[in-house]
């Protein structure tokens, strides 16, 4: 079959979905598993050479524009990615957000799934200015009723309602964007590398970058980001951490491959990639709640992302090649992987809440007895986002740290930003560790912290599949990258065809896929023999010993708010940590608690008084809008005495 | 013998965040002594022999090295203490700010027009950087004893630039603000003296209820 | 392929058995300092081979991973172990960017030795384990820019290239830097106490503290390994082997690390352990010098 064929059955499945979510459940799943399954068969195909690229043009007309659809290497690296999370998120859903759990808005949730599918196929297909921005739109709106599915909690509504504010910021960024795109290019909404040689399009690439950037989550423009996430269904909020803010990503590869750049590009975009993977893992490290945690986290991993695509603007404006591609191939192959651990995360926090029902990491504990496969799964994840070998997150990441180490080695003027930001994130990566150590531990180990924690249940076969095969996605890259190079190659000769490359791998990612290989079977083989070894030497189970204390309770564990103390405190300027502390007094004190709270320092401490003095002046301008008809004839009048005297003006000069 | 030089200033430099770094006042009273010795040695190593220079040289050391430091801490111990305990700007915070000024000032010296023969040594951004480091002292401490100490190590970076005209300028000059200084630690030891017997205290935040 | 194996293996056992040494030797100077006899040199290889036949306590609370996760953190640093070059040896592998591998390698071992000191709900290991991530922070910081400025002095990318060169104006610096990174990674004295029984105190061997046999002996081979990692990389990062013949520099190598450790028993004897709110700031130390060194490279690659 060809490219155009799978994309047909593809949308065509997607629309039929759409039709008959609402009522047939186990219909719309068949549906969606073989709409995606066609979605990630086209991309591969194009990914893995078989097409360069696949294009058609229609010869009618949509809005006024004739519709342009583009399948190149760079969209099919993110269509694999949206296939294999629609697919595994609608799976997710089937028992996670199921018809008899919530009766009236499962049948909402799969029919906004597919229009969120579709919509995100057709922004990463269309090479039309216009039809972007329409799909760019209702992907939007799609996301925004997947968010607010649970519509009665009031939670849900503001974080609904932030998110819809903060996307129409982006949007009307992109809308001026393309418009003016449109303008300079006599009239054309058409779009591809042909803009390439219009130098004065490059001052436009701003207005691009805060309008993805936005959607991107990119530091600081990431304040719709954290709530969102952490109220919508977990399903959803893989498919927004996974995807949705990925397609932020797209449009950045995308447009600074097509348009010409201004020359702060590069350093203005790994900067803010080095500070949102910083501060995003710090505010991640110090959240109680489970999922805002792994929200946060989604913040470092785009900073990480665009470190890496950063550095590849700046190598192309220094004209080095060598280490650019480097730091490009690691951040397209992180834009996989976060996908893919992130999504498998928020499974994880999906099922321990659906189990629990509540994501407030100090009320939960001790659950890998209950839900052992969560507990695994959720550990392969945290080890996968945390960088750490060998799983595919080091990968990526080691990628990135090839590319800036060459470019410090180069000796150039990109040198400057590359060592700073080298450093910036390896402390992030630290961070990283202790923030999935802290979620791991103080959710799955331990003691049960409360009663309904303590009678969990295991997640179904339905939502440990998706997880499974996530997983398996994360080992596999980790163990076999060198396989994945020829992907990353045709990407980057996409993006800048000046970048092409054929031979061998520049990076030894054989050997370093040979050396996880080795790695994993050891680390297996050392596991088994330890056990054995203990076994046979006899395994005793007894209390944990705690200095001689011999009734330890499950309030004694660690928290997450001590967990974080230390290296909290050294971003205290930035996290402002609000504490509200009642003392003990007396003898024999009844009540004492202390309860912190890491507030949205950017929303609270910055757009919030911003946007607080904003509503005290239109407050002030309303007043003139008082209903009364016969103060707007006396505005009138004025108005157009206002007008006589101006023209009386002109005309005496 | 740019190679020896630089090192010296690579020290002095080093010498800088500890005084930056350390809480304690005696420490920070040592780094600015030192850091005077190492300075009141290099004329000697730029140029050739001459009695005037030798003699300023001897002089520079001792004031900065042993007398103005044998003052500091008379007021100390008169004074009664020994830590800054509540600094404006934390220890770690002021080293990094040091660290940063420092590659900052590396930087900066790049792209000024120096003399050719300036180019290759660490003169520029010593100086720089000692200032730098003065002012983050002035304006972190709260007590005046390490505020003088900040002051005095201002100075030193001062002293650095003036080592880049020491062709053109007569040390003269130099001898007089040794002179200058030695007369204003005497007189802030005095002061120091006197305020901590009227208040208990040499926190400078607290001085600024003193009006007229 | 026989000689490459036969090398493997070698390689491989020096690690494995030379590394309890180092714990035994500094426990010795320290007695040597304190006018007593102490014990005796090879006193871990006794309690290794103790601890190999001792049964286990698990906590009721511990998931298997308890004794997994130290499994693995061996192998994660026997693994970052081999990829280091020792001297005249050269290294088993080596490839372009093998140094970030060994550095992630270790963050993977704190992973699982943290992951299973969480495992047991005490509050006495989460106090380590939260000590323990949050001063990687700033070590790890001191790493990178420790290579990162060995990989800009010699224009190279493998552990084999960024060690055999000199190291140029910033030894001094680097050696400092390196060095204190050695004592926090290895909780020695100015960060932790090995010897101290006041779980309050202590980073690491809170962490352990209901391990037992087996799982035991495999965590405190791997940490005496790390020590001997971090020992092997100083002393190449500082002293050019590569400039002397094979012999002088199997020599240099062995004294380097023998002065090391010499030089680690002398800072715990001479020393107290610092209180907690200064070990940032030691640490900030330590990432200074080690940034300066990369300034120092950066200069005169740039000269």
């Amino acid at each position: 079959m060809t490219v155009g064929s799978l994309l047909s059955v593809a949308a065509a499945g997607l629309i039929a979905g759409m039709a008959l979510g609402l009522r047939r459940p186990r219909l719309w799943l068949g549906l969606t598993l073989v709409a995606t399954a066609a979605g990630l068969a086209a991309a591969l195909v194009v990914l893995l050479g078989g097409v360069p690229a696949w294009e058609w043009r229609g010869e009618f007309l949509i809005g006024g524009e004739k519709p342009h659809l583009l399948l190149d290497a760079i969209s099919a690296l993110f269509l694999a990615l949206l296939s294999v999370l629609g697919g595994a998120g609608a799976a997710y859903s089937r028992d996670y957000w199921s018809d008899t759990d919530y009766p009236k808005s499962a049948g909402r949730g799969r029919l906004w799934w597919s229009a969120l599918v579709l919509m995100m196929g057709l922004v990463l297909t269309s090479a039309n200015g216009l039809h972007f921005l329409f799909g760019w739109e209702l992907f939007t709106v799609a996301a925004y009723f997947l968010i607010t599915l649970e519509n009665r909690r009031r939670r849900v509504r503001s974080a609904g309602w932030l998110y819809l504010a903060a996307s129409h910021v982006g949007t009307l960024c992109l809308f001026a964007f393309f418009a003016l795109v449109a303008e300079r290019t006599s009239g054309s909404w058409d779009l591809g590398p042909h803009l390439r040689a219009q130098a004065g399009l490059a001052p436009l690439f701003w207005l691009a970058l805060v309008g993805f950037g936005v959607k991107a989550g990119m530091f600081p423009l990431h304040v719709w980001l954290p709530s969102a996430h952490a109220n919508a269904p977990s399903h959803v909020s893989a498919m927004l951490s996974g995807m949705a803010l990925k397609m932020g990503i797209y449009g950045l590869v995308r447009f600074s491959g097509w348009l010409p750049l201004p020359p702060q590009a590069g350093w203005v975009v790994i900067g803010l990639g080095a500070v949102g993977a910083l501060f995003g893992i710090a505010f991640a490290f110090a959240q109680n709640d489970f999922k805002r945690l792994l929200a946060y986290c989604s913040v470092e991993n785009i900073g990480v992302i665009l470190v890496g695509l950063g550095g590849a603007m700046l190598a192309a404006a220094h004209g080095d090649i060598a280490w650019g591609r480097l730091a490009l191939a690691g951040a397209l192959l992180h834009i996989w992987n976060h996908g893919l651990f992130k999504a498998l995360l928020f499974f994880g926090a999906g099922s321990v809440l659906h189990a629990t029902g509540t994501r407030e990491m100090s009320r939960l504990g001790g659950l890998w007895h209950r839900m052992p496969w969560t507990a695994g799964l959720f550990t392969l994840g945290a080890v996968a986002v945390s960088g750490l070998p060998p799983l595919n997150g080091f990968v990526s990441e080691w990628l990135v740290y090839l590319g800036l180490f060459e470019a410090g080695i180069t000796h150039g003027p990109a040198a400057w930003a590359a060592m700073p930001v080298a450093i910036v994130l390896g402390m992030a990566g630290a961070l990283a560790l202790a923030s999935f150590v802290k979620a791991g531990t103080l959710v799955f180990c331990g003691a049960p912290r409360t009663k309904r924690v303590a009678h969990a249940h295991e997640a179904g076969p339905w939502m440990l599949g998706p997880m499974l095969a996530l997983a398996g996605a994360c080992v596999t890259i980790g163990l076999a990258p060198a396989y994945l190079w020829p992907v990353v190659a045709r990407v980057c000769a996409t993006w800048n065809p000046a970048w092409a490359f054929t031979g061998p791998a520049p990076a030894p990612l054989a050997t370093l896929g040979a050396v996880h290989v080795a790695l994993a079977v050891l680390a297996l083989a050392a596991a088994a023999g330890l056990w054995w070894r203990a076994r046979a030497n006899g395994l005793r189970h007894g209390l944990t010993w705690d200095c001689g204390y011999a009734a330890p309770t499950a309030r004694m564990q660690y928290t997450g708010g001590s967990f974080a103390g230390i290296a909290a405190g050294w971003f205290g300027w930035l996290l402002q940590t609000e504490a509200s502390l009642h003392r003990p007094r007396g003898l024999l004190p009844e009540r004492a608690h202390r309860v912190e709270r890491v507030p949205e320092t950017v929303l609270e401490r910055l757009i919030g008084p911003v946007a607080a003095g904003a509503l005290r002046v239109s407050t002030a301008v309303r007043r003139l809008q008082h209903g009364r008809l016969q103060a707007y004839i006396l505005y009138l009048v004025v108005g157009l005495a206002a007008l006589g005297v101006l023209v009386f003006l002109e005309g005496t000069q | 013998m740019t190679g020896t030089l630089n090192l010296m200033i690579g020290l002095a430099m080093g010498l800088n965040l500890m005084a930056l770094g350390s809480s304690r006042m005696p420490s920070l009273i040592r780094a600015m002594s030192v850091q005077g010795v190492v300075l009141g040695i290099m004329p000697l190593l730029m140029e050739h022999f001459a009695w005037p220079l030798t003699l300023i040289a001897v002089a520079t050391v001792a004031v900065k090295g042993f007398i103005i430091p044998r003052l500091l801490q008379r007021a100390m111990r008169a004074a009664n203490i020994d830590r800054d305990m509540e600094p404006l700007i934390g220890f770690i915070p002021s080293l990094l700010l040091g660290a940063g000024g420092t590659i900052a000032a590396m930087a900066l010296a790049r792209s000024l027009p120096l003399m050719p023969e300036h180019t290759g040594s660490l003169l520029v951004p010593g100086a720089l950087a000692s200032v730098l480091t003065g002012f983050v002292l002035l304006i972190g401490r709260t007590k005046a004893i390490s505020q003088v100490c900040g002051y005095l190590i201002l100075e030193n970076g001062i002293y650095l630039f003036g080592l880049l005209l020491i062709k053109a300028t007569p040390l003269m000059v130099e001898a007089g603000i040794l002179l200058d200084l030695t007369v204003g630690v005497f007189v802030i030891g005095i002061i120091v003296d006197h305020i901590q017997r009227a208040f208990d205290s040499l926190d400078t935040r607290k001085l600024t209820v003193l009006r007229e | 392929m026989t000689i490459t194996i036969l090398g493997f293996a070698l390689r491989l056992a020096l690690w494995l058995l030379l590394a309890p040494l180092l714990p035994g030797l500094i426990n010795k100077v320290k007695a040597w300092v304190a006018g007593r006899r102490g014990p005796p040199v090879l006193q871990l290889y006794y309690d290794l081979a103790r601890l190999w036949r001792k049964g286990v306590v698990l906590s009721t609370l511990a998931s298997p991973g308890f004794i997994i996760a130290p499994a693995v953190a061996w192998v994660a640093l026997v693994g970052a172990a081999l990829l280091l070059p020792l001297g005249p040896g050269g290294t088993a592998l080596s490839f372009r960017g093998d140094v970030l591998l060994m550095i992630y390698l270790l963050a993977l071992a704190r992973f699982c030795t943290v992951w299973a000191a969480m495992e047991t709900g005490s509050a006495f290991e989460g106090m380590g384990s939260v000590r323990e991530v949050s001063y990687a922070v700033l070590t790890e910081a001191a790493i990178i820019a420790a290579v990162l400025s060995l990989c800009v002095h010699t224009g190279g990318l493998s552990l084999a290239t960024i060690l055999a060169p000199a190291a140029g104006a910033g030894a001094a610096l680097l050696a400092g830097g390196l060095f204190t990174v050695l004592l926090a990674e290895n909780c020695r004295v100015p960060f932790d106490d090995p010897n101290t029984h006041l779980e309050l105190t202590m980073i690491h061997e809170v962490m352990v503290l209901d391990h037992s046999g087996p799982p035991l002996a495999a965590i405190l081979h791997g940490a005496s390994v790390k020590l001997l990692l971090f020992s092997v990389l100083l002393v190449q990062a500082v002293i050019p082997l590569g400039d002397l013949s094979p012999l002088a520099a199997g020599g240099a190598l062995a004294g380097g690390v023998l002065v090391v450790t010499i030089g680690v028993g002398l800072v715990e004897s001479l020393l107290a352990r610092f209180a907690f709110r200064q070990v940032p700031f030691l640490l900030t130390l330590a990432f200074l010098l080690c940034l300066f060194a990369l300034l120092v490279a950066w200069k005169g690659g740039a000269a």
